[in-house]
């Protein structure tokens, strides 16, 4: 297919392995998908030491569902990434190791304490799930597919998120307080997720053009303001004064964006924020010292199958 | 074994009777609680995307079997904080095993943990299928029926991490250093009471008994994958009615613990102390009405 074929029938779920897609849309397609992925795993990483710290069984037992939910997705979403033939899973996996793989600018921050944790679940998983419901109709089919299920789990962590955010701020003065300090300190985060606005963005229209991306930075940002400013309030966050934000007659916001800190912000797009550089190692220390295992996993399946294809891991 | 009497609800036992249930309990609830914390540092962490998922599951398992048995504490008017986030570290009763941290990478640890763990917890599970306490012996079923796969799963890696010799060795370092630690899942919390645990029916197999089964299960197991146990100082391996077993100084049950478990017990109880909580939020339905 050629290009202009793909741009005049891009639409929802309209492409899928069965057809001949130009590399240029692989190669798009592959970016974004990637980017999720390793987002989820990031993600995750980020999260994991707080499921020793959750304060009740059931949070805990809900915490690690969350952050098993999240590796879910990542495997699913390098499976509709994968099914593009540009790269396998080893080598997006291996990519992130090494810190070529690139991924959430709010996974780059360590976090530190309990009150943090619903930043993340709230804010930017309702970020997140903004932008993923778009994606349903994005045009390449297994990525829409795979936001079925993602979608639909992450509904139940933003709900987990809310849970959180509302048990602190029904809690002590001292509980209200740290989670007001946590969400000033993860605010300005929070807004950048949505990328610089749309005339900085250097992949968009391409991404449009073909139906993979199905809105604009600045429309996701817009519509996650509208529901979220009102939320933060409904629990008694007060909304910090940087960026600006003002509020038009129609009841929509204006970001003072210039106030927010692009440069470390791409710098992080870059991988190249020291904070955020540790977490990125801390992940491939881990999966170095396992690496005997999946080594003997590899000659595990050379004896039972032979050379070849290697099939799906067991379990 | 004759069916013991059926003992009352938890209103209506004796003091001896619930301080009986009380320990027993406390045996189920801590080991279970303690090795899900253990076994979620691999979160994110295994070999493979597959394999962590794995983990996660059988971690959450065992943390929502706690959260069965510490409901049944409830019934005698502990709340939670009283029963994790509020109690003494030092009262802790969970055997050794379930609170070693693992070493970076130490799959093998992973593997020969569970397989361990999983093969006491189903001996047990079967001696209190017919528990003369009605509260306990109804949740034991579903608690099985999950173990199920845990024991399918650890089994399943030790197999394979035995295939060839470089990763045998890992497994053999790992059934060294564990195994005498496993051997306190079977230890006494303390005698008088064990033995009226054993008299009330509460179980139906006593201590020794069900050491017996499992090391018959595990070092036959060990053996057919190659894997040997004379390494790890069993003075009569069999013979588990031996008086000498090279236990560990530190058994958990008689609330003895290693320096590991003080500092796990600082890390997880730290967000309820710095938010300064006093209880512990309810966020599902009561096992009751599940």
């Amino acid at each position: 297919m050629d290009l202009e074929t793909v741009k005049e029938r891009a639409g929802p779920r309209e492409f899928s392995p069965k057809d001949e897609m130009p590399e240029e849309y692989r190669k798009a397609a592959t970016r974004m998908i990637q980017f999720h992925a390793n987002s989820e795993i990031m993600g995750a990483y980020l999260e994991r030491p707080f499921i020793r710290q959750a304060p009740s069984l059931e949070r805990k037992l809900a915490f690690s569902a969350k952050v098993q939910d999240e590796l879910g997705h990542g495997q699913l979403l390098y499976r509709a990434a994968e099914s593009l033939g540009i790269k396998t899973r080893d080598e997006m996996l291996d990519e992130l190791a090494n810190g070529q793989g690139k991924f959430l600018n709010c996974f780059h921050y360590p976090m530190e304490s309990w009150v943090e944790t619903p930043m993340i679940a709230f804010f930017v998983d309702g970020a997140a799930m903004r932008r993923q419901a778009t994606l349903k109709s994005t045009s390449w089919e297994p990525y829409a597919h795979a936001m079925d299920k993602v979608c639909f789990e992450e509904g139940f962590h933003v709900k987990h998120g809310e849970a959180m955010l509302h048990e602190l701020m029904t809690g002590s003065k001292k509980e209200q307080e740290m989670a007001q300090e946590a969400f000033e300190k993860w605010w300005p985060r929070i807004i950048q997720f949505f990328g610089p606005t749309d005339k900085q963005s250097t992949h968009h229209g391409f991404a449009s053009e073909v139906g993979l991306k199905q809105k604009s930075n600045d429309e996701l940002r817009r519509a996650f303001l509208n529901t979220y400013i009102p939320k933060a309030e409904k629990y008694g966050l007060e909304i910090p004064d940087t960026p600006t934000i003002e509020k038009n007659d129609d009841g929509t916001y204006n970001v003072a964006e210039d106030e927010l800190n692009w440069d470390e912000f791409f710098q992080i797009a870059k991988n190249e924020y020291e904070p955020g550089l540790g977490q990125i190692d801390g992940r491939k220390k881990a999966q170095e010292a396992v690496a005997w295992v999946r080594e003997s996993m590899d000659s595990h399946e050379q004896r039972l199958y032979g050379g070849g294809e290697s099939p799906q891991a067991a379990d | 074994m004759a069916a013991a009497q059926q003992l009352p609800g938890p209103q209506d036992l004796s003091d001896e009777q619930r301080e009986a249930v009380e320990m027993l309990l406390h045996r189920l609830a801590d080991d279970e609680f303690v090795i899900a914390e253990r076994y979620t540092e691999w979160q994110v962490r295994a070999p493979t995307i597959e394999s962590d998922i794995a983990v996660a599951n059988i971690a959450q398992d065992e943390l929502g079997h706690a959260r069965l048995w510490y409901d049944l504490l409830e019934d005698f008017g502990y709340e939670e904080q009283d029963l994790i986030w509020e109690r003494d570290a030092g009262d802790w009763r969970h055997s050794t095993l379930c609170e070693l941290p693992f070493d970076e990478g130490d799959w093998a640890d992973l593997v020969v943990r569970s397989y361990l763990y999983d093969e006491a917890e189903f001996v047990r599970l079967k001696a209190l299928e017919d528990s003369s306490y009605p509260r306990l012996r109804d949740r034991v079923e579903k608690v099985l029926s999950e173990e199920r796969y845990h024991r399918e799963h650890a089994r399943s890696w030790l197999e394979r991490l035995c295939e060839d010799d470089d990763t045998r060795a890992r497994m053999q370092d790992a059934v060294d250093r564990l195994l005498p630690y496993a051997l306190t899942l079977f230890s006494p919390t303390d005698d008088e009471i064990e033995e009226r645990i054993d008299e009330l029916g509460l179980r139906t197999e006593n201590l020794l008994s069900m050491r017996e089964s499992w090391l018959d299960e595990v070092v036959a197991t060990f053996e057919s994958v190659g894997l040997h146990v004379e390494e790890a100082q069993l003075p009569e391996q069999y013979d588990v009615h031996h008086a000498d077993f090279d236990l560990p100084d530190e058994t958990g049950r008689d609330q003895t613990h290693t320096d590991a478990w003080f500092d796990l017990f600082d890390e997880f109880t730290k967000s309820y102390r710095e938010l300064g909580r006093h209880s512990a939020m309810k966020i599902m339905k009561d096992p009751d009405d599940e």
